[in-house]
């Protein structure tokens, strides 16, 4: 209870604080001993210094933020052309000094009485994204990507209890990679179901998402699998995608380590089953924590194959900037560990305007009607909260 | 040691991995060659990538120079690079298998496999040669076994192999055991 009574009162006090799910619950973080704002310039810094810090075991000793797609590109090599876009931070850390264990349960009631918020618009309509599919369709044909998936947004004014929204996004979908950062300008509430980095000492892993099946009565796990297995197009997805994770691990581990741990399983979640896959292997020594976040962001499921000449097209063809989406939160632990995730299924909330971002893939026989219908659907999820 | 020239592809470190395996092996950008390497090297690899094989001539001019002095292997787009660099015509297919498996033949009796040997492997490919095909010394060696598609070409004289499907990927049985033979042989 005193925990409960926590939550109320830390958002009461605007205090900045972050939620990251745990295995048996949440941890939030607060008491932000630094705040830093990433730039082009001083992530190269940031990032080897992370584990140049005193490594006394304090579960406290870690930085935690994001990295937005952007700054991820730019860290590759790949420039992006001029965007428009809210002009949100490209990545933001900090360290917390102090860390609070919190059940799977978070309950918490708003004070904020009536939702104030307008309706949301769509930056590509239905006619438009038919173009940009049978373009990247051609492209396909000739071979310059074997799949490519397109981002469409949707944006609303609002003045939102982000808080709120966690709380009740987790009830309804308690997402293995779900997070919440409220500071004093913005706010993100994330229902992530993919990680990307798990680093323990000199082993990693990550385990891609390439198939979503939503649960009725009448699906089991065991008929979830029978599906994906049947399902041609889903089954080549999630092929590429694994060994587009098997290369990007082994640029960074020990040849012969590079494993797939968990071949093509089902995952159950509340409201539905993922199709997933854990790839595995062992860091090759001297490994820096750079040469990692270089090799694996951004997230291959979430980008496309061949990561190089998928990320350039689709960033001549995107007019808005992705901000957060498919960045990447998580955190650096002093030690060097890290665990980062993928920011999909996520709403940006900044001085007051709200953004989601949604894509699915363009494969050769994917048709670009249903795959528009599926990114309202991965939208309305969270634009149910705003009801 | 084994050279590998990536086309900035997304499967070339498990290509690095499995050939690993059997020697040293160095691997670089297409745009950015080490030429001491690839003078020192006694093998020649061309990665897999996007695009068509007429979109690197610097992966062409290395293939023309050291055609017959040093062994040379293609994969995926390094397979096209070969047949292109043979006067082979790369053109689009109506079917395209990208994250396939599917069963390929051993068809040819001037092979190092055995032939009629039939195993699986895995295909991510938007583009095929067109045939009839005939160059010296070169030989289609393996074909899908339902599409007829040209698979693999060998040149045991020039010792130059070329594969159409992903050795290194996890679609693919026993893809070691061909890298092995066209190494060691």
């Amino acid at each position: 209870m005193i925990k409960q009574n926590y939550l109320i009162n830390i958002n009461k006090t605007k205090k900045p604080f972050i939620i990251y799910k745990s295995e048996k619950g949440f941890d939030l973080y607060t008491n932000f001993s630094k705040k830093i704002i990433l730039t082009n310039k001083n992530i190269k810094n940031f990032i080897n210094k992370t584990t140049k810090f005193n490594r006394k075991k304090k579960d406290t000793n870690l930085f935690i933020g994001f990295f937005g797609y952007e700054i991820l590109n730019n860290l590759i090599g790949i420039k992006l052309p001029k965007q428009k876009g809210l002009k949100f931070p490209k990545g933001i850390f900090y360290k917390p000094e102090k860390k609070i264990k919190l059940a799977n349960k978070l309950n918490y009631i708003t004070s904020q009485k009536k939702l104030d918020t307008s309706n949301f618009k769509i930056n590509i309509n239905k006619k438009s994204y038919k173009k940009i599919f049978n373009k990247f369709k051609k492209k396909i044909k000739l071979g310059e990507t074997y799949q490519i998936k397109i981002c469409t947004k949707y944006n609303n004014k609002s003045k939102i209890d982000p808080l709120d929204f966690f709380c009740r996004l987790s009830k309804s979908n308690l997402a293995p990679e779900a997070f919440l950062i409220k500071d004093k300008n913005f706010s993100i509430i994330s229902c992530s179901p993919e990680n990307l980095i798990t680093k323990k000492g000199n082993f990693i892993s990550t385990k891609p998402i390439a198939g979503t099946l939503k649960k009725t009565k009448n699906i089991n796990k065991k008929k979830a699998l029978n599906f994906f297995k049947k399902n041609i197009k889903e089954t080549k997805e999630h092929n590429m995608i694994v060994d587009m994770e098997r290369s990007d691990l082994s640029r960074i581990c020990i040849p012969g380590t590079v494993k797939i741990i968990k071949k093509k399983i089902i995952e159950e979640y509340k409201d539905l089953f993922h199709y997933v896959s854990l790839v595995g292997g062992k860091l090759k020594k001297k490994t820096k924590t750079l040469d990692i976040i270089k090799a694996m962001m951004p997230g291959g499921s979430v980008i496309g194959c061949p990561k190089i000449s998928t990320l350039n097209l689709l960033n001549s063809q995107e007019r808005e900037n992705r901000n957060i989406y498919t960045g990447s939160f998580g955190y650096i632990k002093f030690n060097g560990d890290m665990r980062f995730n993928i920011i999909i299924r996520a709403i940006l909330n900044y001085k007051n305007y709200s953004e989601i971002s949604v894509a699915s893939g363009v494969v050769i026989d994917s048709n670009p009607k249903h795959e528009f219908n599926e990114n309202y659907i991965k939208a309305k999820a969270l634009m149910d909260l705003y009801k | 040691m084994i050279y590998i020239i990536d086309h900035k592809d997304s499967f070339t470190q498990n290509v690095v991995h499995q050939f690993s395996n059997f020697d040293n092996v160095e691997c670089d950008n297409f745009d950015k060659i080490n030429q001491k390497k690839l003078e020192r090297s006694n093998v020649i690899v061309f990665s897999p990538g996007p695009g068509s094989p007429k979109d690197y001539p610097i992966s062409s001019r290395i293939y023309k120079k050291y055609k017959g002095k040093k062994k040379i292997v293609g994969i995926c787009l390094g397979f096209q690079q070969i047949l292109y660099n043979e006067k082979g015509k790369i053109i689009e297919q109506k079917k395209i298998y990208h994250g396939y498996q599917s069963k390929v033949k051993v068809t040819s009796n001037h092979s190092l496999f055995k032939k009629n040997k039939i195993f699986k492997v895995g295909r991510y490919h938007s583009l095929k040669l067109k045939e009839p095909f005939d160059s010296k010394n070169f030989k289609i060696t393996m074909r899908c076994d339902i599409s007829n598609i040209a698979m693999a070409i060998e040149n045991n004289k020039d010792k130059i192999y070329g594969f159409q499907f992903h050795p290194e990927s996890f679609l693919t049985e026993n893809g070691n055991i061909l890298i092995k033979k066209i190494l060691s042989t």
